[in-house]
């Protein structure tokens, strides 16, 4: 059976960055066919040229047997391709109708959207989605807007589905739900691909799996008789151990937070009477379901947000829940925030300056008249190596470019340069491959040992069980059971849910 | 690497699906740049602007300007006469292009140069009619006045700004108005030129002036010029530069990481008034030799288009500032003689900046050929 997308050699550089070497992919209809890999493993880019949005520089692609040149989206949509982003493509303030309309167009705005409404209406039921053409996209939740895409991506005639790391910003539920949708999508005849790095979802939902790494295509297999080592190990190369943990002796509380109370930008108070301490060596894991005030009390930590009431009392200055940040970087603070592009990197600005810009206050880079830029090239050279931050190619280069691992590695490297006391960590693995993850989680573990007091706020609860020394629940913006290590998974389990 | 997108164009319409694609044509493919040198950003940036002249030399043609002409009037600016003009009309230009730059590098749309040029000329006039301080010191104390005019008008916004969360661009521009209509309270009641009873203030004595320095050359030049110097350190060498920067590519960041976004904020927007300030007391102090109703006019405009123009960079302030004086100037001569509206002038320059503003997008994105 020929398949209906192949791409064969394909090679594909970024101003001299190889994203592709020699790629090779293909799909048949009527299955569903995972691409797994690392962040930066050029999955996504092999994907953009499918979809008609990059030009590869050499190779072929071919759909159902036919070689064509792409000349873009439209022209990739008309021949049945359609390609679902992970940062969606939707117009927020107009009706799902309106945005559908907007990618199929109609020769009439009329009569096109009530022929839309009718096709969102049918191809909802198909699906099983409960979606209504008239509402605003910008009132639907991050799943609604899924659908909404793939329905107009469906409502296109597409044939051939590409789904980016669909799953990465749904709940477990919602993940399963559409993985579901997915799979009966491809019984009836549509070549669905999806691109993830989760081994699970392969496992349980894809009829093929073609894994790439470092821009190249290493395998194809069928997941359902490869092993999960056996396909761990061809997507990371060699698979990273876990650190050890060494027991030690508990030090002096270095982080106090008493009856905190913090609202949300709309004036929801979203953290309720919140208290907790960290001693020194101490991981202190605050697991919960995601929205329970996680965020705002992680942006009171860090600094980025003024607290209502109550204490962040800190070793050395003392409370500090309304002193400007600059006071926590002084007493030893690092924040490893989780949305790294709000909070902790500024894209449009150098790796360099990104580095040196929370150090560059205590005179090590010059004088306040006199920046000292060599000194900062090198000290960021040196980071970069020292923490492994890949697809650099000076540290000249825009923040904005690094991908999600390698920026998260850059963080950390400017956060752990100086030898934190406390560290705040909002999902500090979010969106990462195995191998970064595994660095992530390293670095907690060693500022632990060094004597560090480490927050660890985390939806992951696999993440939080095995680096924490002791481990809150929050749930509706209070701490509502405290389990030491080792700590049973199913009582935090119950204890998230129960307080709900 | 994700979240570079790009576009690819074809160089005829997108050919319907079933038909093959037209290889022979091959086609333009856009990518964002990652890094480009400075000489190339140089050379697309002049390319642009010998773009834009070369429309504006065939506008000026068509309106019975002959090249040749226009050429000779160019060039008569640089004898002895004009070239004091120029230098006189430039320092004030490069103030108040320094006063929109710095606080454009932090994010803060200051379009108020004009109310702070207002002010500063009122303080410098205070200090004359009032007779505050020495003879031999008095023009340094009404640079400062000056300044301190300036500064206070910007700061008035910055507060509501803070306090109010009154959005900048509207209190800045508007409070601009307030200045003015002020001015003329000053001009037509309190500090009315009794001897002529036009509605100015007096003349200021010669040691209130600011005066020329040998060779046609006026001092207010050199204030101009001082204060693009301490700019450029502060932009481009000191700490305070480098956090400017982080501010305006990302405020909340900058707060997260320990830069002290207030006081640098504070301090760049005062800085910013006081250029501004000190344009007006440049203007009255050097042009005008008093306080008069319209010596700021039109200064709002010139200053944002400068500091676009340089890319709020300092020390290409001073070239720009330059040229628009050379502009001007010139275009005042032919309005005498050629009796082209002034219209004309302004035409040249919104060419020139959109010639300018089109560069970006070649700087940003590189265009291949392919087939």
């Amino acid at each position: 059976m020929t398949p209906a997308l192949e791409l064969t050699g394909i090679k594909k550089s970024f101003d001299g960055v190889i994203a592709l070497d020699g790629a090779v992919f293909a799909a048949k209809s009527g299955e569903v066919h995972a691409l797994l890999g690392e962040n930066g493993a050029g999955k996504s880019s092999l994907m953009n040229i499918a979809a008609g949005f990059y030009v590869p520089d050499t190779g072929t692609v071919a759909i159902h047997g036919e070689a064509v040149a792409l000349s873009g989206p439209a022209d990739a949509r008309a021949r049945g391709i359609g390609m679902v982003h992970q940062h969606f493509k939707l117009v927020k303030p107009f009706t799902v109708a309106e945005n559908i309309l907007l990618a199929n167009p109609r020769r009439h705005f009329r009569s096109g959207i009530r022929d839309i409404r009718d096709g969102v209406r049918e191809q909802a039921a198909q699906l099983g989605f409960d979606i209504d053409p008239d509402r605003r996209v910008e009132d639907l939740t991050v799943a609604e807007q899924q659908q909404v895409e793939i329905i107009k991506v469906l409502l296109g005639g597409a044939k051939i589905l590409i789904l980016d790391e669909p799953t990465a910003v749904l709940t477990d539920v919602e993940a399963e739900r559409l993985l579901e949708t997915v799979r009966r999508l491809a019984q009836s005849g549509v070549a669905v691909v999806l691109v993830t790095h989760k081994l699970h979802e392969v496992k349980r939902y894809a009829d093929a799996v073609t894994i790439m790494r470092g821009g190249r295509t290493v395998a194809t297999a069928d997941p359902r008789v490869a092993s999960a080592a056996e396909l761990t190990e061809l997507t990371v190369g060699q698979t990273a151990p876990l650190p050890d943990r060494t027991e030690r002796p508990l030090g002096t509380t270095l982080l106090n937070v008493g009856a905190l109370h913090c609202a949300r930008s709309d004036g929801q108070v979203m953290v309720a009477d919140t208290s907790f301490f960290v001693r020194a060596g101490e991981i202190y894991g605050l697991a919960g379901v995601s929205g329970n005030g996680q965020a705002e009390l992680a942006e009171a930590l860090i600094g980025a947000r003024q607290p209502l009431s109550g204490e962040i009392w800190l070793e050395g200055p003392g409370d500090i829940g309304a002193a400007p940040a600059a006071i926590r970087r002084e007493a030893g603070l690092a924040a490893i925030p989780a949305d790294r592009y709000a909070f902790a990197l500024a894209g449009s600005l150098s790796i360099a300056d990104n580095f040196a810009v929370a150090t560059i206050e205590s005179g090590c880079y010059g004088p306040p008249w006199l920046i000292d830029r060599a000194a900062i090239r090198r000290d960021a050279s040196e980071a970069i190596t020292a923490y492994d931050v890949q697809g650099v190619r000076s540290v000249g280069q825009k923040a904005a470019l690094l991908s999600g691992g390698n920026a998260q590695k850059l963080v950390i490297a400017r956060e752990f340069s100086r030898q934190p006391t406390v560290v705040v960590a909002h999902s500090p693995s979010r969106g990462l491959d195995v191998r970064a993850c595994a660095a992530v989680h390293e670095r907690l573990l060693a500022a632990r040992d060094r004597g560090a007091a480490v927050v660890l706020i985390s939806e992951d609860l696999d993440e939080i069980l095995a680096l924490s020394d002791r481990i809150g629940v929050m749930t509706r913006g209070r701490i509502v059971a405290e389990f030491n290590r080792p700590a049973d998974r199913q009582e935090i389990g119950r204890a998230m849910v129960d307080h709900a | 690497m994700h979240d570079v997108a790009m576009i690819s164009l074809e160089s005829q319409p997108a050919p319907p699906p079933k038909r093959p694609p037209r290889r022979g044509l091959g086609r333009f493919t856009l990518d964002i740049r990652q890094t480009i040198s400075p000489w190339k950003q140089a050379g697309i940036l002049g390319g642009s602007l010998a773009i834009g002249l070369a429309i504006s030399v065939v506008i000026l043609d068509l309106a019975g300007i002959a090249p040749l002409d226009l050429a000779k009037e160019l060039a008569g600016v640089f004898n002895a006469n004009s070239l004091r003009s120029v230098l006189v009309r430039a320092a004030p230009l490069i103030l108040v292009g320094l006063g929109a730059g710095l606080a454009f590098r932090i994010g803060f749309w200051n379009l108020g140069l004009e109310g702070q040029m207002v002010f500063g000329g009122i303080f410098a006039t205070a200090v004359s009619i009032y007779n505050i301080g020495p003879e031999s010191t008095r023009i340094v104390v009404m640079g400062i006045a000056a300044s301190a005019g300036g500064i206070l008008w910007v700061l008035l916004a910055y507060w509501m700004k803070v306090r109010f969360r009154v959005n900048e661009i509207i209190s800045t521009l508007l409070m601009n108005y307030i200045a003015s209509y002020f001015l003329l309270h000053l001009l037509y009641g309190a500090w009315q030129d009794s001897k002529t009873a036009f509605p100015q203030s007096s003349q200021y004595r010669p040691f209130e002036r600011l005066s020329d320095i040998g060779s046609g050359v006026n001092s207010a030049l050199l204030v101009a010029l001082a204060v693009a110097a301490v700019a450029a350190w502060a932009v481009h060498l000191s700490r305070a530069g480098f956090y400017m920067r982080f501010i305006s590519a990302n405020a909340n960041m900058a707060k997260v990481v320990g830069v002290p976004v207030r006081t640098i904020s504070l301090v760049v927007i005062a800085a910013s008034g006081a250029a501004a300030g000190l344009a007006g007391f440049v203007n009255v102090t050097s042009q005008e030799g008093r306080l008069t109703q319209s010596f700021f006019d039109g200064y709002v405009f010139s200053g944002i288009l400068i500091a676009f123009l340089s890319r709020n960079d300092p020390i290409v302030v001073v070239i720009v500032g330059f040229l628009l004086a050379v502009l001007f100037v010139t275009g005042q001569t032919l309005q005498v003689f050629y009796q082209i509206p002034f219209t004309m002038v302004q035409l040249v320059e919104a060419i020139i900046v959109i010639a300018v503003a089109s560069s970006e997008f070649l700087i940003r994105h590189r265009v291949r050929w392919t087939r």
